[in-house]
């Protein structure tokens, strides 16, 4: 695509503004904010990766990908603030999903260890186990809410942080797969998956982009499953006291 | 001898911004096995205070201690078999009746006495209840009932007995009474009873500890409570309950 037909894209902006303006929605500012940070942004990881990618450098890979992982770490754990050490805990839970998916496909010679596969599969995954873990935690909180009676039943009964909590943390591991697994159900028939479509138009063949598809989306799945179940076992103690009484953190503003 | 349960200067705070607690210097002790009648007007923290004794809630100062151990001390796990509490909503777990009732030797890894569990089902009138019902299906009051076959199943040297028979009948209240007391009789289990029925202090208790005016104003027999109440408040809730003499 020439820069030109991208700057025709502006178009697309522009359709925006006029519908805030119309409508009086006031969010020029933010549509304005919003279309300067993603071309920037955008732009920056294209001739960052550009780079990469001809260097060559693990180094620099690792360190791509831990800048991911920050980033994402932070962003999930905002969903269980108050709870002391999450941000770790999620980095832990994240971490593991990201080690053991490289791990199995470069292992198993799914994919090359090259910078042009690990860090747009390492961003694919981070940013699924991100949304994981955000989801998990926010389920928690509302599971913690609504069966305060159950937990404290329990507790009442001797039962230790684990065992009051199996139910809970069972339900928020589940509801947290649930749009991972539904994704995997109409993937294909509702909507046609960003990085397929992507390699499509890039002229890939077809039914190469799919083989890649259906990889993302099974490692999904598991990096799913993997993620909040390292998380709900870090987490669930974080929900009491130290002399076991229920904790539910303050919401913040 | 060294008694079962000690409460000293127990405050609890209402939320942060009132300034009053909603009692503070509450001392208690039960010396030997006892059942307690826990009375006063609503709001005074009775279920509060019985929640502090299960390790619950924190309290806001002061100590409790289990036969002379600090609570802070025990292991809250050691503590709650041995002081427990049965809510006032009775919460079943997810699962059947039969699951319920098993709960205790579940968690704690011991063979469930089938027969001890049977005798209670049939003296506190779940005889006829499918245990193989999901528990979430019972009506109140048997699922009241359930809960506190459930605690019972621990053996617990007190039970914590937050207003367990205000959703049952007159038959079904007197059936656990009579489970509750003879197992006060024959295994020595300290019942503390938050009850508004002052028929039922009456009659199931030997003590009563009256709550009010921030604090826990009386301790006494439950006789002389009744008959002479050392406080005006005292005084004033029992003619206000309309039993008094």
């Amino acid at each position: 695509m020439s820069l030109l037909a991208l700057s025709f894209t502006l178009l697309f902006v522009m359709i925006t503004m006029l519908v805030s303006v119309w409508q009086k929605l006031g969010l020029e500012r933010d549509i304005a904010i919003g279309t300067i940070r993603s071309a920037v942004q955008l732009l920056l990881v294209g001739y960052v990766l550009q780079f990469v990618f001809n260097t060559k450098n693990v180094l620099l890979i690792a360190l791509i990908v831990l800048f991911m992982l920050t980033i994402a770490c932070l962003n999930a754990a905002k969903r269980g603030a108050g709870l002391r050490g999450i941000v770790w805990r999620v980095a832990a839970a994240i971490g593991t999903t990201e080690l053991l998916m490289m791990g199995l496909l470069i292992g198993f010679g799914i994919i090359d260890a090259t910078a042009q596969y690990i860090i747009p599969i390492s961003g694919m995954t981070i940013g699924n186990a991100m949304v994981v873990a955000g989801l998990f935690l926010n389920q928690m909180k509302q599971e913690v809410e609504a069966s305060k009676g159950e937990i404290e039943v329990l507790l009442s009964l001797g039962s230790n942080a684990k065992q009051a909590m199996a139910g809970v943390t069972k339900r928020a591991v589940k509801s947290s797969m649930i749009p991972t697994i539904d994704g995997m159900k109409t993937v294909g028939l509702v909507q046609l998956p960003g990085m397929m479509t992507g390699m499509i138009i890039a002229g890939a063949n077809p039914i190469d982009a799919v083989r890649y598809q259906i990889l993302i989306v099974f490692a999904f799945a598991s990096s799913a499953a993997v993620t909040s179940i390292i998380l709900s076992l870090l987490s669930y103690r974080l929900w009491f006291t130290k002399d076991l009484r229920i904790q539910i953190p303050e919401q913040k503003g | 001898m060294i008694p079962i349960l000690q409460l000293e200067n127990i405050k609890k705070n209402r939320r942060a911004e009132e300034s009053t607690p909603l009692f503070a210097g509450v001392n208690a002790e039960v010396a030997e096995p006892d059942s307690i009648a826990l009375l006063g007007v609503s709001g005074q923290g009775k279920s509060t205070l019985l929640r502090i004794m299960s390790l619950l809630d924190a309290p806001d100062g002061g100590e409790i201690r289990l036969h002379n151990n600090p609570q802070a001390e025990m292991d809250p796990r050691q503590w709650r078999m041995n002081v427990c509490y049965v809510a006032q909503q009775a919460v079943m777990l997810p699962g059947t009746i039969d699951d319920n009732i098993k709960t205790a030797s579940l968690l704690h890894g011991k063979p469930f006495d089938r027969e001890h569990a049977e005798r209670l089902r049939e003296r506190l009138g779940l005889g006829g209840l499918d245990p193989a019902k999901k528990a979430s299906e019972l009506s109140g009051g048997e699922k009241q009932r359930v809960s506190l076959l459930r605690s019972l199943m621990l053996r617990p040297q007190v039970l914590l007995l937050d207003e367990v028979t205000a959703s049952l009948d007159q038959a079904s209240k007197q059936k656990v009474e009579d489970v509750l007391l003879e197992r006060h009789r024959e295994e020595g289990t300290t019942l503390i009873w938050v009850t508004h029925d002052l028929e039922q202090a009456l009659q199931v208790s030997r003590t009563v500890w009256f709550m009010a005016e921030g604090t826990l104003l009386e301790k006494g027999g439950t006789e002389s409570f009744f008959q002479h109440p050392a406080t005006d408040a005292g005084l004033k809730y029992i003619r206000a309950s309309g039993s008094g003499e």
